[in-house]
């Protein structure tokens, strides 16, 4: 990269459910914490970007945003592109600061489940109007459930994986968010407690899931030369990748594909660690968007830190956690830290900020310089990495 | 299929141009692709427009019935469509083309095995329409 660019504050509210506030409150209470936390004034955000609008505000939000803070960014954009989009804010944040377009970019989401329209129509006829209308949408009315189930049961067929090795995952990211003040859920769980929990579509269970929960944060980005004048901390982006594997969920154009292995995590996490210039295994800890306990085993593997089915010995070992060989969600992940969808690249983002920067608490990996980000949209089929480091 | 609730929806698609003669053809008992004139490329699901070359010279051909279990789930969570609990397989086409994800009747879960050939079979499922489901061969 010509020039550098740095994420120099964060701001978040813990992820919960909030009836009783509007989703520009939670996201100004986010902003706030993340300017102060860059110690920058409001009147510095030269570019502001956000996430989809699920209040269906035809791309106002971020002008209503401007009122309520008074202030007057040279440019804004709401980016929308599934579970992907936080990331792409950043990503567009970053850009114009490399263009040299502006110095300072604030990146925002704020998500309440009620403000959802799509997810009320789970239960309903139109539930799954996002899957492919032919092949998948009249029998998976259900949501995105049946399509990782279905994924799930396929990867037990191909490695030998059970039930409980998923349990183990959902266990670890549990462990992990009893340390994390922004985590929904912190009462300790077992394996025993994911094996009995409510069973959705097998094998998948109740704890297995990421819960839609309501959140906002802020994550503010800068040119390294403005970092380096206010912020003792700065945390660079040194690589990103990104890759679309031309399906929308699960393929149904073809039967080459797999739906255990997705390309678009291993192309994009092979094009940020050239863009980085670091080999796999030189990444400290890292957040990996896994809405469903299973795809916490497939995509470290698609990355490239195991090999396939290797992800059922490493929990078993204890590899992915804290103190183990590389240290995935140490926040709780989707499954425990909640999962304002639209939001959690940010929050994602904002865990690896903090263990870069050694205020990652009882989480902390001892000497984090690297750190990986990765989220997607559809059933893993459009993946996007962030590397970031301290130096 | 037994199980269907009364007054549901199906797809809202249905008088779509490209993909309505797909569900005429379920009325008949017949599974239906389409091929490209232009480039030869045959395939599924039925759309619009050639996924190889872009064209929109389609013509439709019919698939024969059979397939292979690719993975599948028990679907435990209420929709509007099925009562619960009901099995969900994913079903490569025999002509290697493409997926479908359909109700299997007729077998119970400890009988899947992914791999396993599976066939076609259809279901009325309201008066003016019909849908696939998928049956295990014995
Ligand atoms: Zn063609």
């Amino acid at each position: 990269m010509k020039s550098r660019v740095a994420i120099i504050g964060c701001g978040a509210v813990k992820i919960g459910r909030y009836p009783d506030r509007a989703e520009s409150d939670l996201a100004l209470e986010a902003i706030r914490l993340a300017l102060e936390d860059a110690n920058i004034s409001k009147e510095q955000i030269e570019g502001l970007f956000t996430t989809p609008d699920l209040l269906g505000n035809v791309g106002l939000q971020t002008s209503l945003l401007c009122e309520y803070m008074r202030i007057t960014p040279k440019l804004m954009a709401e980016i929308s592109c599934g579970g992907i989009a936080g990331g792409l804010a950043i990503r567009c944040a970053m850009n114009e600061i490399m263009l040299g377009n502006i110095d300072l970019a604030l990146c925002y989401g704020a998500e309440r489940e009620a403000s959802i329209g799509w997810f009320k129509k789970f239960g309903s006829d139109e539930g799954s109007t996002m899957l492919e209308p032919i092949a998948l949408q009249p029998y998976a009315s259900h949501g995105t459930i049946p399509a990782y189930a279905l994924s799930a049961c396929r990867y037990m067929h191909e490695t030998g994986a059970r039930e409980e090795h998923f349990a183990l995952a959902a266990v670890r990211n549990r462990m992990n968010a009893l340390n994390n003040p922004l985590a929904a859920f912190t009462m300790p769980i077992t394996v025993e407690d994911v094996m009995n929990s409510r069973r959705l579509c097998s094998p998948i269970k109740l704890l297995d899931s990421a819960a839609s929960l309501d959140g906002a944060a802020a994550v503010v980005v800068a040119s390294e030369k403005l970092a380096e004048k206010v912020c003792g901390k700065p945390v660079y982006i040194a690589g990103w990748g990104q890759y679309h594997d031309n399906s929308c969920f699960i393929p149904t154009d073809r039967c080459d594909k797999s739906i255990t292995n997705f390309i678009a995590t291993h192309r994009a996490a092979e094009e940020a660690f050239k863009t980085a210039s670091i080999a796999p295994k030189e990444v400290d800890v890292a957040e990996v968007y896994a809405p469903f306990s299973p795809c916490e085993l497939m995509i470290p593997e698609d990355i490239g830190w195991f090999n396939k089915g290797g992800m059922v010995t490493a929990l078993e070992r204890g590899d992915t956690e804290v103190e183990g060989k590389i240290p995935i969600n140490t926040d709780g992940g989707l499954l425990s830290r909640g999962h304002p969808w639209a939001v959690t690249p940010f929050y994602e983002t904002i865990a690896i900020v903090k263990q870069l920067r050694g205020e990652a608490g009882k989480n902390q990996v001892d000497g984090a310089k690297i750190g990986l980000v990765h989220c997607e949209g559809g059933m893993l089929n459009n993946s996007l990495v962030i590397i970031l480091r301290t130096d | 299929m037994g199980s269907e609730k009364p007054n549901f929806l199906w797809p809202t698609n249905l008088n779509c141009t490209a993909t309505k003669r797909f569900w005429e053809g379920l009325r008949r008992r017949q599974f239906w692709a389409r091929r490209c004139r232009d480039c030869d490329e045959t395939f599924f699901p039925p759309r619009s427009h050639c996924p190889h070359c872009l064209g929109n010279n389609l013509e439709w051909v019919e698939l024969s019935d059979r397939g292979t279990l690719y993975s599948w789930t028990e679907v435990n969570i209420a929709g509007p469509r099925f009562d619960i609990p009901y099995l969900l397989g994913l079903v490569d086409l025999s002509e290697g083309i493409g997926r479908i994800a359909a109700k299997i009747v007729g077998a119970e879960a400890h009988q899947l095995k992914i791999g396993m050939p599976v066939r076609i079979i259809y279901a009325d499922v309201r008066g003016d329409f019909s849908l696939y489901c998928i049956t295990v061969d014995q």
